[in-house]
């Protein structure tokens, strides 16, 4: 992705809205578009330099669902046939937004 | 927050937020107050601008343009930043750029010291507007990537272009199209074309130029369009900068062609044609873009190569003509790969090096057929001359005549131009399909226009198909029998030459001169392979009679051998049985009478009852004008005797057994006795009674000449240096060399064999297809018969016409039309 640099962290930091930080891996974090432009290092914004994005929009929650769902869909990228993510009802609509939100 | 009216003159804004607010479920519940955020998001992109980004958080600005696009404000974000980048681009970057956008730089006078002024300021410039581009991309691409959302949004809803591509057309309309400076009417677009266009020039005349600046300068053009549709052929680069470019440079190679074809010489052309199209090659590739080199490649070949290679290679003095016969490989490649851009067929080389090669051959053909009519005595000169330079046989030379002189030399030049030329066509031509092609051609038309041609080549094979030739090594006579061969192929009177060929064959095995059969084989396999069957089957004819003869003499000796006939022992008889059909060799009807001594006569009536046993109803004619005999004569010489062992012709021999019985006999009384025409009677006596070594019978009176009324006799001083000696038939040529009566009878020979050959073909073709028109049918004719000679389309006629007499064909119904038809 745009981690061309070498000297990146493969690792950054997502932030809930209510205090939540998230440890995630910056490959398995760029699945989100928004995130990814975030992180751009030519853009040079404060997130891409101290490797921490705050998410204002997102509960802790929700996050940990997002940030299962980067794994899951880093694992699964390149394969076919995989079984959806299991999602808690209660989380949809809330999940949908982050969505459209994280671009994912 | 709705409406707060921050005393902002537009504030329309907010009233249709009021109106929309209802109908739209917000994702968070705080009322988002545009005017308010817009702030947050405005001095953001000021600060992106002011490329001081990374104090600002990515997320908050994102979280912004999300809650305003959420808010259906999506359209109002997008043309405050439109106005936005217009006034950043107005305010900032076109007065950087403008700035450096001195009248200097339009100066186009010539003056030295001003030129250097004008480069440093041009490409100032150059570097401002190209790092003011980059940049602007880069803070757009910043902005773009805020704005993402909104994007996404407006797209999916089927609205307008991304902020980014806007930024980039603004860029072009703010900036490069807006005017250079007050004082001057162009636009900084047309501006920075004229500088990277002057800076090219001054590449072209050889100064080093700052390429990764161009290549910045073009890549920005190539990145920026003339619509928001961004379609490929609306690239500024290829709309507006490639054209110019192209013009300037066809302009520039223009004059650079004609200042070239006056001044300089083919290869500085040619080198320094090649040489302009690596640089625009290496110039698109390292300044320009890549999808300009084939335009600019063509541009350079109209107006440099295709304009003016036809003079180039005509040039006197340097051009092609000089290049070939000077082997200039180099050049010629040059030449070569010019042409090859301009045209595939080549044909302005083709027409040159055909020209040359033409000019080459008639040259050999003229000196060849000089030394065939020169006196021998120059001719023997031009001997030495190839002697010296080891071309020929020292030895053997002196039994040559100038006609065989004549046909050496001619192969042998030939041959030297093949080589060369192919050589060329390997080195410099890249061994090229066309260029071999026309080589080809150029080859056969010159040795088809000598019309002794095909005698020369056959005189030339025979040289080295005889014994005489053993200074060569078998390797060297068997490439020059190849290269011969090769030669061959390209006459077009091929049966002209399978007629001279199967005479002088003949004659060799006959003579026994031949170097062994494997080679004449050998050589017959290999003209088979080349022009097929057809052309050597009468020569394989010959080897197998050879054969048949050869075993036919032994079982004759072995016969006699048993019989114990004494008289045999005394005379070897070696007969050579040959089939009349096969052997070129016209027996008249005055040499079959001969009559031999009582000895030879036995031998031969044994012979003829053995042969008629073996195969009964066959005939034998004897042709005693082509035998050779030795024989042994002793002499006494005071004390003890000398025993010379003579060998010469059957005739010879006829006439001196006369005198073992003879002392005195007359011309006259000599043909009546043997019965051998007068004229081989005249020569052989010539030979014997007259010619100084070689003097074996007296004569009265002695003169030159052989009168009917001379008498001969048995001459017993004769003396001879060696033991045994040779007697050679005076006048008769050693060599097979056609004197210009033969030639005619061959040619006549040659020409009834071919109008048998059209016969049979218009006969097949015409059987096969029933009826054809005219044309077809010596299309059709011509096509068959071409792989052994050029038909005369005359010829053809007058074979039709008496067909159509023999009732074979009849002519069709329409006269209009003319056609015939087959009559089974």
């Amino acid at each position: 992705m745009t981690d061309t640099n070498k000297d990146l962290s493969p690792y950054v930091t997502l932030v809930s809205a209510d205090g939540f930080e998230f440890h995630v891996r910056r490959s398995a974090a760029c699945v989100s578009g928004t995130i990814r432009r975030m992180l751009d290092v030519q853009n040079n914004f404060s997130e891409a330099q101290s490797g921490i994005c705050h998410l204002e929009n997102l509960s802790g929650i929700v996050l940990e669902k997002v940030v299962e769902y980067f794994y899951y869909n880093e694992k699964h990228r390149d394969s076919t046939g995989v079984t959806d993510m299991d999602i808690p009802a209660d989380l949809c609509l809330e999940l949908l937004m982050a969505a459209d939100y994280l671009d994912t | 927050m709705i409406g707060a009216g921050r005393g902002r003159g537009r504030i329309r804004a907010p009233r249709r937020l009021t109106m929309n607010l209802p109908l739209r479920q917000a994702f968070t519940k705080d009322e988002v107050d545009f005017e308010q955020t817009w702030e947050v998001l405005h001095k953001a992109f000021r600060e992106i601008h002011a490329r001081n980004a990374s104090n600002l958080s990515f997320e908050e600005l994102f979280r912004n343009a999300y809650k305003l696009v959420l808010k259906k404000k999506g359209d109002f974000l997008f043309e405050k930043v439109k106005q936005l980048e217009i006034d950043v681009l107005d305010n900032n970057v076109r007065t950087q750029v403008r700035r450096l956008a001195t009248p200097t730089i339009l100066i186009t006078d010539t003056n030295d010291s001003s030129s250097i002024e004008r480069r440093a300021a041009g490409e100032k410039f150059m570097l401002q507007l190209t790092k003011s581009f980059q940049e602007h991309a880069t803070e757009a691409g910043m902005i773009t990537d805020v704005l993402m959302y909104m994007d996404r949004i407006s797209t999916s809803e089927g609205r307008k272009t991304s902020v980014y591509t806007v930024a980039l057309a603004l860029f072009r309309e703010r900036v490069l199209q807006a005017t250079a400076n007050d004082e001057l009417a162009v636009t900084i677009l047309e501006l920075l074309e004229h500088i990277i266009l002057e800076t090219i020039a001054l590449e072209r005349s050889g100064e080093m130029v700052d390429r990764p600046l161009i290549k910045a300068s073009c890549r920005m053009l190539e990145n920026l369009y003339e619509s928001l549709n961004e379609q490929e052929s609306t690239r500024l680069y290829l709309t507006s900068f490639e054209p110019k470019f192209l013009d300037a440079s066809r302009e520039y190679y223009r004059n650079e062609g004609k200042m070239l074809v006056q001044e300089a010489d083919a290869t500085t052309f040619c080198s320094t044609a090649r040489r302009r199209l690596k640089e625009e090659e290496d110039r698109c590739q390292q300044s320009l873009s890549t999808n300009t080199e084939p335009k600019i490649k063509s541009v350079v070949e109209q107006e440099l190569v295709s304009a003016h290679i036809t003079d180039v290679i005509n040039l006197p003095g340097t051009g092609v003509k000089n290049m070939l016969d000077n082997d200039k490989m180099e050049d010629l490649q040059n030449m070569y790969e010019l042409v090859k851009r301009v045209d595939s067929r080549l044909k302005p080389l083709r027409d040159a090096v055909h020209k040359r090669i033409l000019e080459l051959g008639n040259e050999i053909n003229t000196s060849a057929n000089q030394i065939a009519t020169e006196p021998p005595s120059k001719a023997r000169q031009e001997k030495k001359d190839t002697e010296s330079k080891g071309k020929d046989k020292p030895a053997p030379a002196k039994q040559l005549s100038q006609q065989t002189v004549a046909a050496i030399n001619w192969v042998e030049e030939v041959l030297k131009l093949k080589t060369k030329y192919d050589k060329i066509s390997e080195r410099a031509f890249r061994s090229d399909n066309v260029m071999e092609k026309a080589l080809e051609v150029s080859f056969q038309d010159f040795i088809n226009e000598n019309s002794r041609s095909p005698e020369f080549l056959s005189l030339f094979l025979d040289q080295y198909l005889k014994s005489s030739g053993k200074d060569k090594s078998e390797a060297e006579v068997d490439t020059l029998l190849d290269n011969g061969v090769t030669l061959v192929q390209y006459l077009a009177d091929k049966d002209v030459l399978e007629t001279y060929y199967h005479k002088h064959m003949a004659k060799r095995l006959l003579m026994g001169k031949s170097i062994s059969r494997d080679v004449e084989r050998q050589m017959l396999v290999k003209m088979k392979m080349r022009l097929g069957n057809q052309f050597t089957s009468k020569m394989e004819g010959l080897l197998r009679d050879v054969e048949l003869s050869e075993n036919l003499t032994n079982g004759y000796r072995e016969h006699m051998t048993k019989l114990g006939e004494g008289v045999t022992h005394k005379i070897d008889f070696e007969p050579s049985i040959l089939t009349t059909t096969v052997w070129p060799i016209t027996i008249p009807e005055s040499d079959r009478a001969c009559i031999f001594p009582k000895e030879v006569e036995l031998v031969k009536e044994s012979f003829e009852k053995y042969y008629l046993s073996k195969h009964t109803g066959r005939k034998l004619t004897w042709l005693p004008h082509m035998g050779d005999v030795t024989m042994r004569a002793t002499y006494e010489k005071g004390a003890k005797p000398i025993t010379y062992e003579i060998s010469g012709p059957t005739y010879c021999m006829v006439i001196l057994m006369l005198f073992n019985e003879h002392e005195r006999l007359t011309f006259s009384e000599i043909q009546q006795l043997t019965n051998i025409p007068p004229d081989k009677v005249t020569q052989t006596l010539l030979s014997i009674a007259v010619a100084p070594k070689t003097r074996l019978l007296k004569k009265e009176p002695m003169s030159r000449d052989i009168n009917p009324t001379d008498v001969f006799s048995y001459n017993e001083k004769f003396e001879h240096s060696f033991r045994k000696f040779k007697v050679a038939l005076v006048s008769e040529q050693s060599n097979k060399v056609e004197t210009a009566e033969q030639r005619k009878e061959t040619q006549k020979k040659a020409d009834d064999e071919r109008g048998l050959a059209i016969d049979a073909a218009v006969v097949r073709i015409m059987k096969a297809r029933k009826t054809l028109t005219h044309q077809q049918l010596m299309t059709e004719t011509i096509d068959i018969m071409k792989s052994r000679f050029h038909p005369d389309v005359a010829m053809i006629k007058r074979k039709i016409e008496s067909l159509i007499e023999r009732e074979y064909l009849e002519r069709g119904a329409d006269s209009a039309n003319p056609s015939y038809n087959y009559l089974a």
